[in-house]
């Protein structure tokens, strides 16, 4: 792909920009007070709210990382798409209305309005700032690689990939820093539609190519899955040529003359793209087929993984920021109906695509129409993280694709805008406002939010560039994916028990919360520092850090412990607050919303009236 | 309590029965408050019993069953395929839908019973 201009691509993003770009210049005369730039002034109703919680949620590694990874692995790779949509169980059943009737700005506000203390709302905003930077280091590496298949070619003299973080954490900068949340809210509501729109017309070209759902699953499901693999001439010859002769089983005679021809010419460091038989991890006895699980988790995993995504969601401070804006708890519950039948259309769609994938690129290698654009061995795309804009491609021609490249844009700027409000918000409201500046004018406190955007973008910025300098990249093969599952478990290790026993047990106290969130936030941020250590080749399999540092997924322990720590020094403690009560009412009670429904202060309607 | 053009009075009842908050004409008890969040709380709790029972029998079932996620019923979806890339999605709006409606009762509830409490008090004042 590199080196390759799509024209029409490039038109349709940088008419996404323009757009986005107005959308937040328009916001901007009604973002006059903190309320507006963080909360869009609590006006957002529930459809409009499920939109934008949608696209903040709706990252590049869903866009283009679903189905691709249903391309890939198949049953596993569309569990991995219901565990997402699963995790808004937890926030409906446990979570919105709750958050939303304590009637705060920020997850920290909870905090410190639940268990009164400064020292709770401070431990909060760090674990807000380290969850949010978890959760765009894999925003910020998908901008440089989507630049890098989608443009092809470097901007001012940088490669193509420090262009794209560099241009994405630039329009971020300045779209959030303008718009604020009302900005960013109508800017998620579009980008949302967009995304959901390209993987809608992916589907729709599919059928209308002759794509059978279960005719289809059956074919790609008729003998053993192949996975497709960059590896070294070294890599290949080990084990007396072990993986080389898997590779000739399931490569065609003349693909595997040319492997063969790499090993010949004795090269160790060369690398060379095979096709290897999948190994089934879950029944290791049994075939690894399409639809049957076991390609990428074993007994474990299969477990921890769901567990991870379902916990995880319910921890992540910019998806929980949204609730405030809704104008009631109900509102929040009907919100998050409403995001499940969304993201629940969106998650049915791309394993579809990631399915249909399959037999549309290996036809087209086969009439050699595949697009030149991408690499492909034995039929299939060598990266998996290729697959939407090259079955755009096949499907629909440069138009399609130009959709298809738009609508990863979207994905990624909707996530990283609502990053950005939540760790702007940390610090502009939860530090500066209470701390700092306690006296502030509304002017300057809407002047350090943005202040924070910008900040925050830079830092981005930094944290996408240094990806490839660290090696990450190299040492796991599908990153994007990995880092959001770590994003997740720091969200569900830190937050999610807080909020689940500060809601529902009047007898937590501070301490236990506090406890808490250090052990599991700090416990999950150990357990992934190890693991990555571990795959960079620092760290052994040996000993309790070894085994530790082997923990795809570190919620299944994380998560349990950060509850047991809440209860036990809970109980330990017994400090409650003075007016618990009064808390307790704030948290369940109704006479506020009651209050506003009266007076009419619940409407909707002036999200974007005037003061 | 954010932006909103009220404060909030939190005091104890004048019947000290306990606390109680108090938004213009608007008053929630502790007792009622208290009364409503236990069925809120058994309400969410069975609901999220029956979501984690039934997310975490799908990988259950395919560990231990092989009719679940090696039999294809369907050209080549087997029950666990289908119910992974379908079925879970209708369960999870279903799950969502029903509850909400419940949940939206229990505030209407409270929502009565503060009513009942206003008018028993006004009732007071006359007698």
């Amino acid at each position: 792909m590199v080196g390759n201009l799509n024209t029409v691509a490039i038109v349709l993003v940088i008419g996404l920009i323009l757009f986005t770009i107005s959308l937040s210049i328009f916001s901007r005369r009604f973002t006059r007070t903190t309320a507006d730039f963080y909360l869009a002034g609590r006006k957002v109703g529930s459809f409009s709210n499920a939109s934008a919680i949608s696209g903040d949620y709706l990252s590049a590694a869903s866009f283009l990382g679903v189905a691709g990874a249903v391309y890939a692995s198949g049953l596993d790779g569309v569990w991995y798409a219901a565990g997402f949509a699963g995790g808004f169980m937890v926030v409906v059943l446990f979570i919105a209305s709750a958050l939303r009737r304590f009637g705060e700005y920020t997850v920290a506000d909870f905090a410190f309005g639940r268990f009164g203390s400064n020292r709770i709302r401070l431990v909060t905003v760090v674990m807000v700032l380290l969850t949010s930077m978890f959760y765009m280091a894999p925003q910020m590496y998908g901008a440089g690689t989507t630049w890098k298949v989608l443009v092809g070619r470097g901007i001012f003299g940088m490669d193509p990939y420090t262009s794209g973080v560099v241009v994405v954490a630039g329009i971020m900068m300045f779209y959030v820093a303008v718009g604020g949340m009302k900005g960013t809210t109508l800017n998620q509501i579009f980008q949302f539609w967009w995304l959901n729109f390209a993987m809608l017309m992916v589907v729709f070209f599919a059928f209308g190519n002759g794509f059978s759902y279960p005719a289809d699953l059956a074919a790609v499901s008729d003998g053993t899955l192949v996975n497709t693999k960059v590896v070294t001439v070294e890599q290949l010859a080990a084990d007396d040529g072990a993986m080389l002769a898997k590779a000739q089983s399931v490569m065609s005679a003349e693909e595997f003359a040319e492997v063969q021809a790499a090993v010949d010419a004795g090269d160790s460091a060369a690398k060379v793209p095979v096709a290897l038989p999948a190994a089934n991890k879950l029944h290791e006895l049994r075939d690894m087929l399409f639809n049957e699980p076991g390609h990428r988790y074993n007994k474990f995993d299969q477990f921890s993984m769901v567990l991870a995504l379902v916990l995880g969601t319910a921890g992540l401070p910019h998806i929980l920021n949204r609730y405030y804006t809704n104008p009631s708890g109900a509102a929040a519950r009907r919100s998050t109906f409403w995001v499940l039948v969304f993201i629940g259309v969106f998650y049915i769609m791309a394993p579809i695509v990631g399915l249909a994938a399959i037999g549309f690129i290996r036809d087209a290698v086969a009439n050699g129409t595949a697009p030149p654009t991408a690499d492909y061995v034995n039929g299939m795309l060598v990266k998996s993280d290729a697959l939407m804009p090259t079955i755009a491609q096949i499907l629909g021609g440069e138009w399609l694709m130009g959709v298809v490249s738009a609508g990863a844009f979207a994905a990624m700027f909707s996530t990283i805008g609502g990053l950005l409000i939540a760790s702007a918000s940390a610090v502009g409201h939860d530090v500066y406002e209470k701390y700092i500046n306690p006296n502030a004018t509304e002017k300057q406190r809407v002047f350090v939010g943005k202040a924070a955007v910008v900040t925050f973008a830079l830092i981005a910025m930094g944290i996408g560039l240094g990806i490839p300098a660290s090696g990450l990249d190299q040492a796991y093969p599908a990153l994007i994916a990995m880092m959001v599952t770590w994003a997740f478990a720091v969200g569900a290790g830190a937050f999610v028990p807080m909020l689940l026993t500060g809601i529902w047990w009047k007898g937590t106290t501070e301490k236990g919360a506090i406890s808490g969130m250090i052990v599991g936030g700090g416990g999950s941020i150990f357990i992934i520092v190890l693991n990555i250590l571990r795959q960079l080749g620092v760290l052994g399999s040996d000993g309790l850090l070894g085994f530790l540092g082997g923990l795809t997924f570190p919620t299944l322990f994380t998560f349990p412990l950060a509850l047991a720590t809440i209860v036990i020094v809970s109980k330990l403690d017994g400090q409650l607050p003075k007016n618990v009560d009064e808390i307790w009412m704030r948290i369940h009670g109704t006479a506020h919303e009651r209050y506003e429904k009266q007076h009419g202060l619940d409407k909707v309607s002036t999200m974007f009236g005037k003061h | 309590m954010g932006d909103t053009t009220m404060q909030a009075s939190a005091a104890t009842a004048p019947n000290g029965s306990g606390a109680q908050i108090q938004h213009g004409d608007h008053i929630d008890t502790i007792e009622n408050v208290d009364i409503v969040f236990r069925a809120q709380r058994k309400l969410s709790f069975t609901y999220g019993a029956i979501f984690f029972a039934v997310t975490l029998a799908i990988p259950a079932s395919s560990v231990w069953w092989e009719g679940w996620y090696a039999t294809p019923i369907w050209g080549g979806f087997t029950l666990n395929y289908l119910f992974v890339s379908l079925l879970y999605y209708v369960f999870l709006w279903t799950m969502a839908w029903t509850y909400s409606k419940q949940a939206d009762k229990l505030d209407e509830e409270l929502m009565h019973m503060a009513d009942a409490d206003a008018a028993a008090a006004e009732n007071g004042k006359e007698g």
